[in-house]
């Protein structure tokens, strides 16, 4: 084969045009599209275990509140013979009606999970700037709740600049009182949105 | 003509002298073998040729190039480097080289207003090899294969963390997060000479990346000589401007050496026939 000197001299000339024309084409391209991680929500996962270990869906209902950093001020308005009404804001109608009213302080909480049924798992955000989060389980079959305690160091973590910075975690331990759990235990510490199975949680009894 | 000047002529041909008495004695077989007795012998006439394989040198000098394509992807994004590199020129097949550059990234994305910023040298060390059949043409299309590594720091910063579960910020940023990075390059490129010493070429370049220190916040974006981390392998490209450096190269562009004398004995018959003197020699040996 000979290549003629013409022919190489037309192919650098061609050669220049293509990279600049596709280095143009990759610019716009990128305007429009980006490698972030399509599972963006960094969450601590929960997974259900009887007491024996075997993996299993909670057939009830379950709440997890958790209680925020402050103090929230609550009015109580209780009256004979009719239910005691909460409220977080002075309601002088009640008063007028009979009810006596009583102020408190209370720590203040927020719904994470929300009469979650026949789940496998649940996903909960973990905070960014403390290093314990209290998490209230609560039971549609059971009266009392449990508390969970996540020990956890946080920081954060940017893959690229386009996708945002997020907030990861390592837990350094988990605690729970045992009114339906048997026992909580660390499965994979590192909490990102890789989707691990974090925490393992083995209520009281056996699976059927 | 003295008797050692006639000597002295004659070891210099001594060559053509050994393949001229060779070709007497392989000649005159041949005659014995071919001639018929009752027939006219046919004319023999015994033509020395003297072909001349070029031989290149090992050395053919140094080049040096600068990239000019680094400094236009500057210009248009956020990214891009200057890079010069020095390479051997190794018979004009094997060009052994090393690139050296500085790479610079600034970049504040629009939508999530994290900034990211690092410059830094780098290095690259490989060899290409030259695949145009012709070795003594100025042209060159050459393959190669790159190793490239970078040291570096960034910095990367954004807006305020903001808890949306238990409320709270505060400032996101980090300063100096030091990280090597280290890679590999397939290269394909050309070259052409366009007046004498100057030459310009293109290359294109598939970066693979084998190990970057990863930080535990954030990930580097821009690597120096390597280009941006938004996947796992990478296209680059350079566009050079090349001047061949004749330190310590011996005069001349490229070295011929007559390395073989080859004596052609031709009958001028219409069943012309042509035997070397080495096949003559080795029939000789043959009967000895």
């Amino acid at each position: 084969m000979v290549i003629r000197q013409k022919d190489i001299r037309r192919a650098v000339v061609y050669a220049a045009l293509f990279i600049m024309s596709s280095s143009a084409t990759g610019w716009l391209a990128s305007c429009s599209s980006n490698n972030c991680p399509l599972e963006n929500f960094v969450s601590c996962n929960f997974y259900f275990y009887d007491s024996e270990g075997t993996p299993i869906s909670y057939m009830g209902e379950i709440t997890v509140k958790t209680l925020l950093p402050g103090m929230k001020t609550v009015y109580t308005y209780r009256k004979l013979g009719e239910q005691t009404v909460v409220k977080e804001w002075r309601d002088e109608s009640l008063v007028e009606l009979g009810y006596t009213e009583t102020v408190s302080e209370t720590r203040r909480d927020t719904v994470l999970v929300n009469r979650a049924s026949s789940r496998g798992n649940i996903e909960i955000g973990l905070g960014y700037f403390q290093k314990c989060d209290t998490l209230i389980f609560s039971y549609s079959e059971i009266s009392s709740s449990d508390t969970i305690k996540i020990m956890h160091e946080s920081y954060p973590h940017v893959d690229l600049p386009e996708c945002g910075a997020y907030r990861f975690h390592t837990l350094t331990g988990v605690t729970s009182t045992e009114a339906g759990i048997d026992h909580v235990e660390i499965a994979n510490p590192t909490v990102n949105y890789e989707g691990y199975e974090n925490i393992r949680i083995y209520f009281n009894g056996v699976a059927e | 003509m003295r008797i050692s000047e006639y000597i002295s002529m004659v070891w210099r041909n001594r060559r053509i002298a050994l393949a001229v008495a060779f070709l007497c004695c392989g000649g005159m077989r041949v005659l014995a073998q071919t001639a018929n007795p009752g027939e006219p012998q046919k004319p023999t006439k015994y033509v020395a040729v003297e072909v001349e394989k070029p031989k290149l040198l090992l050395f053919q000098g140094f080049t040096l190039s600068a990239d000019v394509f680094g400094p236009l992807v500057y210009a248009f994004s956020d990214y891009g480097n200057i890079e010069a590199a020095l390479r051997l020129n190794l018979k004009n097949t094997y060009f052994p080289v090393a690139e050296v550059g500085y790479g610079l990234c600034d970049k504040t994305d629009l939508n999530t207003y994290i900034k990211y910023k690092t410059s830094a040298p780098y290095l690259r060390i490989g060899c290409d090899v030259n695949f145009l059949k012709d070795k003594f043409q100025d042209n060159r299309l050459f393959v190669g294969l790159r190793y490239g590594v970078s040291s570096f720091n960034y910095d990367i910063s954004g807006p305020d963390m903001k808890d949306p579960i238990y409320g709270g910020a505060e400032p996101f940023g980090f300063d100096g997060i030091s990280t090597t990075s280290q890679w590999i390059e397939i290269v394909l490129g050309v070259q052409v000479k366009v007046w004498r010493n100057f030459h310009m070429g293109w290359s294109v370049r598939f970066k693979s990346e084998m190990s970057t220190k990863e930080s535990l916040y954030a990930k580097p974006y821009y690597i120096p000589g390597y280009g941006t981390t938004t996947g796992g392998t990478v296209w680059g490209g350079t566009y050079n401007l090349i001047f061949d450096l004749n330190w310590g190269k011996k005069k001349g562009k490229v070295t011929a050496t007559p390395v073989n004398v080859e004596v052609r004995e031709a009958i001028s018959s219409e069943n012309t026939t042509e035997k070397t003197v080495e096949q003559d020699a080795e029939g000789e040996s043959e009967g000895l």
